[in-house]
């Protein structure tokens, strides 16, 4: 079993529902976020539009997190999910470095590394993760990637040359797709970032740790 | 920040993204680096200097293992100030994982301790310069991977496309080599002749030398392979946020040193080379707090 994610980004309307149903089953403290939604702007006036893109750890089959972790802390589960034992991590922040896809943070509650996990404990309850459940356009598809009679397999062979994932130059080779998306979505390089432009500008960040 | 894809047709602004915090590992990172550097750059010098000075050296063996010693627990120190989770440091030894540099890396700077710790019995308690002398080699040995773990580790950041494997060990190397020299230059003194006082200079100058080149290198020719690469390197080119740190780096680790290196050959002066060795020392730091910020300025998402 190989456990996968494909968001389709024409369907994501970024009412980030996601993201709070996210906050609430796994208790994600204030400030940090295991799955958030990013907006960009596109355009000129008045041609303009808004791209929302849901990002979240991608479950690299080749995982820089699991690699540098000193500990084992990160780790594969049988069905492919790169989990986190948060007592064992001793907060190195060697997987936030690694991360190209800057998905892991350090939990300024538990002083530990900290990301999305799939909703393992979910999953293994035969539960979809939280998100899945929340979203209301039913953009997030969530399954085996080994089936291939499962809706993410279903998903991905209908929409043939129009499957991305983030950085796959990275080599990570990540369990986590988009259809729909493009380089503006997916390369942060390829938006700016301009100051006063967010919606939301001053965000309260937790501590984490005295000299970070 | 220039974001090099941007298309002035898709005029794509991020309105909101929630980035993670950027500067993960800060300046304990950058203090770890520099005292290892130190801490195994002494212990070269002070294996080349028995090879080929060794009338000159007798009295320098234990202060240098003792400087080895400070420099390597200021390292272990900021280490594990740098934890979030310091009490929990003993799981790298009770749940190692091997793949990781930071394990592989701990495991020798423990038994790299140990050895100093040996080499610090052999010669002020037992007073014994042979087998002092037997067992620096295999010291000098376990040094080198020592000095190059943390370079292992950025290339295992694959994140930061900047810290690229060969080159972040060959900056470590020459960071070794330079701050080795230095810090000899100035423990050693009066107690060295000309010639040795010459040879040590020659080492800081040639590594100050090769490591200047690697970072114009890096710094002409980087962008011109990697988008990132191009992208984090506009932080220290132009109006960048560290532009001004990264060139006074250069300036007082590297050029500065060559140049009085080059100066003090004309007047034998040990005074010149001492100020060349404290500018390395302080331009090490700087150089390379700017080269590990840089690369956590860039948004990953």
């Amino acid at each position: 079993m190989q456990l996968g994610f494909l968001v389709d980004l024409h369907l994501c309307m970024g009412c980030k529902g996601c993201e709070i149903a996210c906050k609430v089953e796994n208790e994600v403290p204030l400030s940090t976020w295991r799955l958030r939604v990013k907006y960009v702007d596109v355009g000129t006036f008045p041609e303009t539009k808004r791209t929302f893109t849901p990002l979240r750890c991608n479950h690299c089959e080749n995982a820089p997190c699991e690699r540098i972790c000193p500990v084992s802390a990160l780790h594969y589960l049988d069905n492919g999910i790169v989990n986190i034992d948060k007592e064992r991590c001793i907060g190195c922040a060697g997987c936030v470095m690694a991360c190209p896809y800057g998905a892991i943070y350090i939990d300024p509650q538990t002083q530990t590394a900290d990301k999305c996990t799939y909703c393992a404990h979910r999953v293994a309850s035969s539960m979809m993760p939280a998100c899945v459940v929340a979203c209301p356009v039913q953009a997030n598809i969530f399954g085996d990637l080994d089936d291939p009679t499962s809706n993410i397999s279903k998903y991905i062979q209908g929409n043939q040359g129009n499957v991305q994932v983030r950085k796959p130059e990275k080599g990570t080779n990540p369990h986590h797709y988009y259809v729909g998306g493009g380089n503006v979505n997916l390369n942060p390089l390829a938006s700016q970032r301009i100051e006063g432009h967010s919606l939301f500008n001053k965000i309260t960040t937790l501590p984490v740790g005295g000299h970070h | 920040m220039a974001a090099h894809e941007i298309l002035a047709a898709t005029n794509a602004v991020v309105t909101l993204d929630v980035a993670l915090p950027g500067t993960v590992w800060p300046w304990l990172v950058t203090v770890n680096m520099w005292a290892k550097s130190i801490g195994t750059g002494v212990i070269f010098m002070l294996f080349m200097l028995l090879k080929r000075y060794p009338d000159q050296v007798g009295k320098l063996r234990f202060p240098t293992i003792v400087a080895s010693i400070i420099f390597i627990h200021i390292f272990l120190l900021f280490t594990l100030a740098d934890l979030h989770q310091p009490l929990r440091m003993w799981h790298i030894f009770f749940y190692p994982h091997i793949t990781s540099a930071i394990t592989v890396g701990a495991w020798m700077a423990t038994a790299f301790v140990g050895l100093l710790f040996l080499l610090a019995f052999l010669s002020f308690v037992k007073k014994d310069n042979v087998a002092f002398d037997k067992t620096l080699p295999w010291v000098v040995a376990l040094a080198i991977p020592v000095t190059l773990y943390t370079a292992g580790l950025m290339s295992q950041c694959t994140a930061r496309e900047l810290w690229q494997m060969p080159t972040e060990s060959a900056q470590m190397i020459f960071a070794a080599l330079l701050s080795g020299s230095a810090f000899m230059l100035l423990l050693g003194g009066g107690k060295l002749n000309w010639d040795a006082q010459k040879s040590l200079a020659n080492i800081l100058a040639i590594s100050a030398f090769m490591s200047f080149v690697l970072y114009m290198s890096e710094y002409v020719f980087g962008p011109m392979k990697a988008e990132e690469v191009a992208a984090v390197l506009e932080y220290i080119k132009g109006d960048g946020p560290y532009t001004s740190m990264f060139w006074i780096g250069q300036w007082v680790a590297y050029l500065l040193p060559m140049l009085l290196i080059v100066m003090s050959r004309v007047s034998k002066s040990e005074s010149i080379l001492k100020l060349a060795a404290i500018l390395a020392l302080a331009g090490l730091w700087v150089v390379k707090h700017v080269w590990l910020m840089i690369p956590q300025l860039l948004p990953m998402s």
